[in-house]
């Protein structure tokens, strides 16, 4: 069925209802304007600021690794989590693990974060780690509630591929761990790719989580431009939106690649 | 990029070993709200390595400091109500006056005003200070309201001069510490009173010209208003419209800002250099702060922010827009007349922000 000059209208409003505030965003930053949303002619002018602020600067590459490394961790718990309540079989405190394991999906952002915040500071008393908060403190919080939205991705694709090509393997001799790698691996690998960057954005744009449980050199990105929220809005954080959105997409599109030259 | 990776989850597990070499101090502070500058100084000059973290909001400090080993050596809460609510939670630590050379640069009236929270000041310095107000579009005013005096809160308060200057666009900051004292003093009232009578005397002005209000925003919110020219008249801190004035200038569009203390007598809010009970490097945060009270660099710092500081040193290197500019920084007959806030008792505060949300919510 050829779509319809409607269903074509729907798309393209769709569309620009998602890309119109971004493409606006990345077209001021090339202004000149002091006032972040007016047009005062082409100019690289608010690039030049936003170089000079390394403050700026750090707090999006302290965002960048926090989300690139919370996001593997999320995926290495979150992928083991799936596995145990997809494949195990019903073992004991199975329903319970399971609740545990999505409670971070329900519960308010705050709860999670002053509930870590308290934890943290505990264990500080305690044992003496983590030593005071900081990138470590928020790089360990997000990996936990990213492995909750990992586990989620990562169980449905489980839930659909049947386990009878595992078993068959094993029929013919393979280890389960040879079984896993060579058999279930391959399976779940879109989802694990799907739970990384799931993780990774969840990461990047947290803000309540982390400031709970941030301290000194902890100070990520979507924290610091909060914080210029009291002082007004300056043209620079249009500049760094653009070349976040264009960082990002050509990260997307570099993945896409990779992932449709190996299928074709 | 995955070496650079490597190295920097190394240096998060192994903290100690980095931070051991050299001197720190963890400073906790709005952003933008210090001169660049004067953080790469203090480096060069004294050796200590400055870490600069922001927060979002004040709460979001007094959340941290409440839950302890905050990390954190310098922070600079508002005098009301954040600087006195962590006093009385004793998160505090005394300030060693000895180590604090410069301390005498401070200026005593405006100490004494502190005191006043803080008594003897043995908790805080003032970092920068300024007063509520309106920030005024004037180029529009004159247009619509050329006979409109513009000294005090008459301007906002009487329903009639509000409903004049209505749709050219009225803004009040949403921060009921800092609007309703001011309405309390504009009514006649004693700006902290503890009267659920004068309580209702400030609803009713409040509520006489809601309709006329445009919007209550964050103070941030109002600072861009009042810059690209959408809001006229705004009730708000002296120092944003100074920086809205400056970056109305700049951007040059005919939008021309001015800034009216009230006649009757403005409230004065201070935010304080304060260390945390808890501080792990304490000597450091008094050589910070003792560098920041520092005539010449206390200018600086009022330079960039564009707020009065409390050091008189100082003036004679402060840009003349700042300095010159009695509304900004209130002559002496000016600040005999201000108030300071204080906290009030519980069920107060709770009529308090019921009065608040009424107006917000218009009802």
């Amino acid at each position: 069925m050829k779509p319809g000059g409607f269903v074509r209208a729907m798309m393209l409003a769709g569309f620009l209802f998602l890309w119109l505030p971004i493409l606006l965003l990345m077209g001021f930053a090339f202004s000149a304007d002091r006032i972040p949303f007016q047009w005062g002619g082409f100019s690289l002018r608010w690039f030049g600021v936003l170089a000079a602020n390394e403050r700026l600067l750090e707090a999006a590459w302290l965002s960048l690794c926090i989300a690139a490394a919370s996001a593997t961790l999320a995926v290495l718990a979150g992928g083991g989590i799936a596995v145990a309540l997809a494949r195990f079989g019903p073992f004991r405190g199975r329903a319970i693990f399971g609740a545990l394991a999505g409670a971070p999906l329900v519960l308010p952002e705050v709860v999670i974060g002053l509930s870590l915040l308290l934890l943290f500071v505990a264990l500080e008393g305690l044992i003496g780690w983590p030593a005071g908060r900081g990138a470590l403190t928020i790089l360990l919080a997000h990996a936990g509630f990213g492995a909750a939205y990992v586990a989620v991705v990562v169980q449905a694709r489980l839930a659909e591929a049947e386990n009878s090509l595992e078993e068959a393997a094993m029929d013919l001799g393979a280890t389960p761990l040879v079984a896993f790698r060579t058999i279930t691996l391959p399976l779940i690998a879109p989802a694990l790719v799907a739970g990384w960057l799931l993780a990774f954005t969840l990461s990047l744009d947290d803000v309540v989580i982390a400031s709970f449980v941030s301290g000194p050199a902890g100070t990520t990105l979507p924290i610091a431009l909060f914080s210029m929220l009291r002082l007004g809005l300056t043209p620079e954080v249009n500049a760094l939106g653009a070349l976040v959105v264009l960082v990002l997409g050509s990260m997307l599109a570099l993945a896409l690649w990779l992932l449709g030259r190996r299928q074709g | 990029m995955i070496l650079r990776l490597v190295a920097f989850l190394a240096l998060l597990l192994l903290p100690g070993l980095a931070a051991a070499q050299d001197r720190v101090v963890n400073v906790y502070n709005w952003s933008d709200y210090i001169d660049p500058y004067a953080v790469q100084r203090f480096t060069r000059e004294t050796g200590i390595r400055v870490r600069y973290d922001v927060y979002d909001s004040l709460e979001t400090l007094e959340g941290k400091l409440s839950a302890g080993r905050s990390g954190y050596d310098i922070i600079v809460p508002t005098s009301e109500p954040s600087f006195a609510r962590l006093l009385r939670a004793g998160a505090l630590a005394p300030l060693d006056r000895a180590r604090l050379a410069n301390w005498r640069n401070l200026d005593p009236t405006l100490m004494a005003r502190v005191a006043e929270i803080d008594p003897g000041n043995r908790h805080g310095a003032i970092y920068l200070w300024g007063t509520v107000g309106l920030g005024l579009r004037l180029d529009r005013i004159k247009a619509i309201a050329p006979d409109m005096p513009l000294d005090g809160f008459d301007v906002l308060f009487k329903p009639e001069n509000a409903a004049r200057l209505a749709r050219c666009g009225i803004m009040v900051m949403d921060s009921s510490t800092d609007v309703l004292p001011s309405v309390l003093r504009w009514a006649g009232r004693d700006p902290n009173a503890h009267a659920l009578e004068d309580l209702r005397v400030a609803e009713q002005a409040l509520m006489g010209i809601r309709r006329h209000v445009r919007a209550i925003l964050p103070s941030g919110a109002i600072l861009d208003a009042l810059a690209n020219g959408e809001a006229c008249v705004a009730l708000t801190y002296s120092g944003d419209v100074i920086q809205a004035q400056a970056r109305a200038q700049e951007a040059g569009r005919g939008v021309q800002i001015g800034y009216v203390a009230p006649r009757q007598g403005a409230q004065l809010w201070f935010d304080m250099l304060a260390i945390p009970a808890d501080a792990p490097n304490k000597e450091a945060a008094h050589e910070f702060i003792n560098f920041l009270l520092r005539p010449d660099v206390m200018a600086g710092i009022t330079n960039h922010v564009r707020y009065p500081n409390a050091v008189p040193a100082s003036l004679a290197a402060v840009d003349v827009a700042v300095r010159e500019d009695r509304n900004v920084y209130p002559d002496e007959a000016m600040l005999a007349e201000s108030f300071v806030a204080s906290t009030p008792p519980r069920e107060i505060e709770r009529a308090r922000s019921r009065v608040w949300s009424r107006f917000k919510a218009g009802r």
